[in-house]
């Protein structure tokens, strides 16, 4: 299982009704396949950087999902398919999240050095001053 | 005499690196859209000083961006 990131683009035309039954039917795939969906989010309309079957906005939406990598075929195809979605990006996201979490342990564990450091030093400092 | 040295041309660093940036995100349009000039084309390493591991990130979320729509691929 691996984590992934599928975004889509919907048909500017298209109600936010229908946008939520689109999300629920990808959910449905998600879920038949074994995976997981851990976040949808709708990131509302957008300018389109370039026009996209003579589309210029679109409705972006973006599922973050825990699934095996035949869930995401399976889910690519079945965008594919769909009309009202006119382009679609999955992206996998585990081996970044694990470098992100990597280099973060690095910098906590560098910063705890520090303070105890920094401790250490003003240890002796401080009878001194009682004397 | 020595040619006098005009200009003094100011280190450039990269972004990532002092500021920290750890996750370069396809999208966070803003941040990447700073490393896209106007011909849309990827700003080159000697203009914009980003290091190379962060270049190599930086080019791959423009890419994953372009193909979303989120960035242009060419400006018309």
């Amino acid at each position: 299982m691996r984590n992934y990131e599928i975004m889509f683009i919907v048909n500017p035309n298209v109600v936010d009704d229908e946008i939520d039954k689109i999300n629920s039917q990808v959910e449905g795939i998600i879920t038949t396949g074994g995976g997981t969906v851990v976040k949808v989010e709708k990131m509302g309309k957008r300018r389109l950087a370039y026009p996209v079957d003579k589309f210029r906005d679109g409705s972006y939406v973006l599922f973050t999902i825990t699934a095996t990598g035949e869930v995401v075929k399976e889910t690519e195809r079945r965008l594919r398919v769909m009309d009202t979605v006119i382009k679609y990006l999955t992206v996998r996201m585990d081996e970044d999240n694990r470098r992100q979490d990597k280099i973060k342990a690095h910098r906590q564990k560098r910063a705890l050095r520090r303070s105890t450091n920094s401790a250490n030093r003003s240890a002796p400092e401080q009878p001194m001053d009682e004397k | 005499m020595a040619i006098q040295k005009q200009y003094y041309r100011r280190k450039k660093v990269c972004k990532f690196c002092v500021e920290r940036i750890d996750s370069i995100n396809y999208k966070d349009v803003k941040l990447l859209s700073q490393f896209v000039p106007e011909r849309a084309k990827i700003m080159p390493r000697r203009i914009s000083g980003v290091c190379s591991p962060h270049q190599r990130r930086l080019t791959d979320a423009i890419m994953k961006a372009r193909n979303i729509a989120l960035l242009p691929f060419a400006t018309e």
